[in-house]
C-alpha cells in the first residue's frame, strides 16, 4: 500500500484560486464519496482550510492516480485543469508523511506554529473515518501526525507567544488581570485597529465595551458592530474610573489622555490596575502616565516589539522542529515498510504450521498410547517451538530499513522454505501475533 | 532518618528549578512526588519525636523550625494541588531546604519542662507555626508578584512573564494567605495570653516570669500582628492591593524570620525553654 498526497496551499496558489478549490463549499463528505469511487483509491482523507486544500489517499497502484485525482479536483470545483494543475503539488510515501507531519506541527502554516491547524486536521480525519473512508494506513498516519503536532509544540517553543499586535495586547491583559470576564473596556477612537482589538476582546467575553469617538455617529456604528455601548466623547476621562482596559486609537495630533487625568482617576480606583493600550500614531496617551503605580501603558511600538520577539523565537525553533519531523517520518516509514513483509511472514508461519500438523498426524498412532495430558503437552510444546523459531526472522524482517533488504530477505525465505505456494491474504493474523512492530510513542494516540 | 526530609527537600528544590526552566509536565510531576515523599518522611520524623518525648516536639526553637518547614510543605502542596500551579516551587522549596538544615544538624529533642505540659501550649505553638507557614507562602507569592510586576512595567517580558500566573491571581493568593495567617496568629496569641495568665501566678520559672510585652520575642510577634492587621485592614478598607500589598507581606515575613531565628535563639529571655 502506498501514500499519495495532492493539493494546493498558500505556498503554491493565490488566494482567489484557493477560495475556488475550498472543498467545504460543496461539502467534504460529497468529495470523499466521489473520491472513494475512484478504482485505485483504498482510503482517503480530505483536508480543507482557508490556506490549503489537500487529498491524502492510500492505494495499491499509484500509476496515473495523480492525474486522475487532479482531474477529479478540476471537475469537482468546476475549474479548467490548465488553470488548476500548475498550482498543485503532489507527494508520495515518505514525502507525503513528511508534508502532513509538517502541517500538523504548524511548520507549513502562514504563521509558523499557529495552533488551529492541528484541530483542523483532526476534524478532517474525523469526517473521513466516521464515514468509513479510512483504513489501517491512513488511521495510523493521521494519529501519528497528531502525536507529531503535540510533540513539536510541547518540546519546542514553536507555538508560544503572541504573533499579532491585538493578540499580544490580549496576552498582556491576561497576565495582568487573569480572567477578563469581569472587566470593562473603553475604546477611544472608532478606527480599524480599535475595531480589531475590540473584536478580540469581545471574544474573551469581557463584561462591557464602551466606545467613545469625536464623531458620535461613528462611535454608535462601532458599538453596534461589537455589541458595545457608545459613550460621549467628553466623558472619556470619567470612564477611566470604571474601565480596566483602555484602547486608544485616534488620529489626534495631541495626547487625549494626559498623565494628570490618569493620576486623578487612580486615586478613585485605589490599587485596581489600569491597562492602557495606545495604538494611535501619534500617541494618544502621555507616555509619563505609564510611570504611575498600577498603570500599565503599552504603545504600538511596545506591542510590535513583543510580536517581533515572539516571531524570532518561533523561527529559532524551526530547525529543532524539522529535525523532530524527520525523526518521526523515519519511524513511520519503518512501520510502513514493515507492512510489505507481512505476506512473506504469513506464508512462513503457515509453512511451519503445516509441517507441524503433518508431523503430528504422522506420529498419531504412536502418540495414542500416551495419556491425554501428555498429548496436550506435546501439542503445546510443538506450537511454542514454532513461535520461538519465528521470533527472530519476524523481528529482522520488520526492522529492515529499505526496500532492497526487504526484497532480498523475502526472496531468500521464499526460496529456502518454498513459500510461494503458501502465500495467504490473511495479513492481520501475523500483525496481531507480532511483538516487534515499531510502536508510535504513547503520547501520539488521542 | 532525621536527614531524610532534608535530602528530599534538597532534591525537590533542584527538580523544581529544572521544572521552572523547562516547564515539562513530567519534571513537574516528579518534583511534586519528591516533595510529597519529603513531607511524608518529615511527618514520620516528627511522629517518632512525639513517641520519644511523649509531647508534641514543637517546643524548642529547633523543633519549631522543623514543624514550620513541615507545615509550609503541607500548605504549599495544598496550594499546588488546588491551583495546578507549580511555578512557585522554585521559591518555596529552597526556603524549606535551607531552614531544614537547622533541625537536621542539631537533632536534639529533649523532654519539655513540666510547665509546658498543657493542651494550651499545643494549640498556641501549632497555631503560630501554621500562621508563620501561611506568611511564608504569602511572602513567596508576593516576591513573584513584584518580579512579574517589574517585567510588565518595564516591558521586558522574560521568564516570569512566561512562567507565572497573572498579577491578579498572585494578589488573590497573597490576600488569602495573609488572611489565614492572621487568623491563626491571632488565635495563637490569644491562647498564649490565656495560658500565661493561668501559669504565671503559680510558676516561679524565670522564663515564664519573663513573658511580657518587653520581651523581644513577644514584642516582635506583636509587631508582626500589627503589620498584618494593617495590611488586611488596608486591603479591605482602602483597597490596598498589588505591589504595595506584596511589599508589605514580604516585610511582614522578614520580621517573622527575624523573630524565629536570631531573636528566638539568642535574644529572648522568655521563650528559650530549649533549642
Amino acid at each position: 500500500m502506498n501514500l499519495l498526497l495532492l493539493g494546493a496551499s498558500h505556498h503554491s496558489a493565490p488566494i482567489d484560486l484557493r477560495e475556488r478549490i475550498d472543498f467545504s463549499r460543496r461539502g467534504i463528505s460529497e468529495a470523499l464519496a466521489e473520491l472513494s469511487q475512484i478504482r485505485d483509491i483504498a482510503e482517503v482523507v480530505v483536508l480543507s482550510t482557508c490556506n490549503r486544500s489537500e487529498i491524502y489517499c492510500a492505494s495499491e497502484d499509484q500509476k496515473n492516480l495523480k492525474e486522475t485525482m487532479a482531474s477529479f479536483m478540476s471537475s469537482f470545483h468546476d475549474l479548467p485543469e490548465s488553470e488548476l494543475v500548475p498550482h498543485l503539488y503532489s507527494r508520495k510515501n515518505a514525502a507525503a508523511a513528511r508534508h502532513l507531519f509538517r502541517v500538523t506541527a504548524g511548520l507549513d502554516s502562514l504563521v509558523v506554529g499557529e495552533p488551529q491547524i492541528l484541530g483542523q486536521v483532526k476534524d478532517a480525519f474525523a469526517i473521513a473515518s466516521d464515514d468509513g473512508y479510512t483504513g489501517a494506513l491512513l488511521n495510523r498516519l493521521f494519529h501519528w501526525s497528531f502525536g507529531v503536532g503535540k510533540r513539536v509544540r510541547s518540546e519546542t517553543g514553536l507555538g508560544e507567544g503572541a504573533v499579532s499586535v491585538s493578540y499580544a495586547a490580549i496576552s498582556l491583559a491576561r497576565k495582568i488581570f487573569g480572567n477578563l470576564k469581569k472587566l470593562n473596556v473603553l475604546l477611544v477612537g472608532a478606527g480599524e485597529m480599535a475595531e480589531l482589538t475590540a473584536t478580540h476582546l469581545r471574544a474573551q467575553q469581557v463584561k462591557s465595551i464602551r466606545v467613545a469617538n469625536r464623531t458620535p455617529s461613528q462611535a454608535a456604528v462601532l458599538a453596534s458592530k461589537i455589541d458595545g455601548e457608545a459613550v460621549p466623547w467628553e466623558n472619556v476621562t470619567t470612564q477611566l474610573i470604571s474601565c480596566d482596559i483602555v484602547v486608544t486609537a485616534t488620529g489626534s495630533l495631541n495626547p487625549i489622555v494626559k498623565r494628570s487625568h490618569v493620576e486623578a482617576v487612580m486615586k478613585t480606583r485605589r490599587d485596581r490596575p489600569l491597562f492602557i493600550i495606545d495604538i494611535g500614531v501619534p500617541r494618544d496617551v502621555e507616555p509619563t502616565a505609564g510611570k504611575l503605580e498600577q498603570v500599565f501603558l503599552y504603545n504600538i511600538d511596545d506591542l510590535q516589539s513583543i510580536v517581533q520577539e515572539n516571531l524570532a523565537r518561533r523561527q529559532s525553533q524551526v530547525d529543532r522542529a524539522e529535525l523532530m519531523v524527520t525523526e518521526e517520518v523515519d519511524r513511520f516509514m519503518i512501520w510502513l515498510r514493515s507492512r510489505a513483509v507481512i505476506p512473506t511472514l504469513v506464508a512462513l508461519r503457515n509453512r511451519f504450521e503445516t509441517i507441524r500438523q503433518s508431523e503430528l498426524l504422522r506420529l498419531k498412532p504412536k502418540l495414542m498410547s500416551l495419556p491425554e495430558s501428555s498429548r496436550i503437552r506435546i501439542e503445546e510444546i510443538t506450537r511454542l517451538l514454532i513461535e520461538r523459531l519465528l521470533v527472530s526472522p519476524t523481528e529482522q524482517l520488520k526492522a529492515a530499513k529499505n526496500k532492497e533488504t526487504i526484497a532480498s530477505y523475502s526472496d531468500a525465505l521464499n526460496d529456502l522454505f518454498r513459500l510461494l505456494d503458501e502465500q495467504s491474504d490473511d495479513l492481520e493474523e501475523i500483525e496481531s501475533t507480532s511483538t516487534s512492530r515499531p510502536e508510535a510513542p504513547s503520547s501520539r494516540d488521542n | 532518618m532525621n536527614i531524610l526530609p532534608f535530602v528530599f527537600y534538597f532534591i525537590a528544590s533542584i527538580i523544581y528549578a529544572v521544572y521552572f526552566i523547562k516547564q515539562s509536565d513530567l519534571v513537574g510531576r516528579i518534583a511534586t512526588v519528591i516533595l510529597v515523599s519529603g513531607a511524608l518522611a518529615h511527618t514520620f520524623v516528627i511522629g517518632m519525636q512525639y513517641v520519644q518525648v511523649e509531647h508534641i516536639p514543637f517546643a524548642g526553637t529547633t523543633g519549631a523550625i522543623s514543624a514550620f518547614v513541615w507545615l509550609l510543605a503541607l500548605a504549599y502542596l495544598y496550594t499546588e494541588m488546588t491551583t495546578e500551579e507549580r511555578s512557585m516551587g522554585i521559591f518555596v522549596v529552597p526556603l524549606m531546604t535551607i531552614l531544614q538544615i537547622i533541625p537536621t544538624i542539631t537533632n536534639n529533642v529533649s523532654e519539655p519542662p513540666a510547665v509546658l505540659d498543657s493542651p494550651w501550649f499545643a494549640i498556641h505553638v501549632s497555631s503560630l507555626l501554621f500562621a508563620y507557614a501561611s506568611f511564608a507562602l504569602a511572602c513567596v507569592v508576593s516576591i513573584t508578584y513584584v518580579l512579574l510586576f517589574k517585567e510588565l512595567k518595564t516591558k521586558h517580558l522574560g521568564v516570569f512573564y512566561k512562567r507565572l500566573p497573572s498579577l491578579q491571581v498572585l494578589d488573590v493568593m497573597n490576600g488569602r494567605a495573609i488572611t489565614v495567617g492572621w487568623l491563626f496568629l491571632t488565635l495563637g496569641l490569644c491562647v498564649g495570653i490565656v495560658w500565661l495568665t493561668q501559669i504565671q501566678t503559680n510558676t516561679m520559672d524565670p522564663r515564664v516570669q519573663a513573658m511580657s510585652i518587653l520581651d523581644p520575642k513577644i514584642f516582635v510577634v506583636l509587631l508582626c500582628w500589627l503589620v498584618y492587621s494593617f495590611e488586611l485592614f488596608a486591603r479591605h478598607a482602602i483597597g490596598l492591593s498589588g505591589r504595595r500589598s506584596a511589599l508589605l507581606s514580604t516585610f511582614g515575613f522578614i520580621i517573622v524570620l527575624l523573630n524565629f531565628l536570631p531573636i528566638g535563639y539568642f535574644v529572648t529571655k522568655s521563650h528559650n525553654f530549649f533549642y
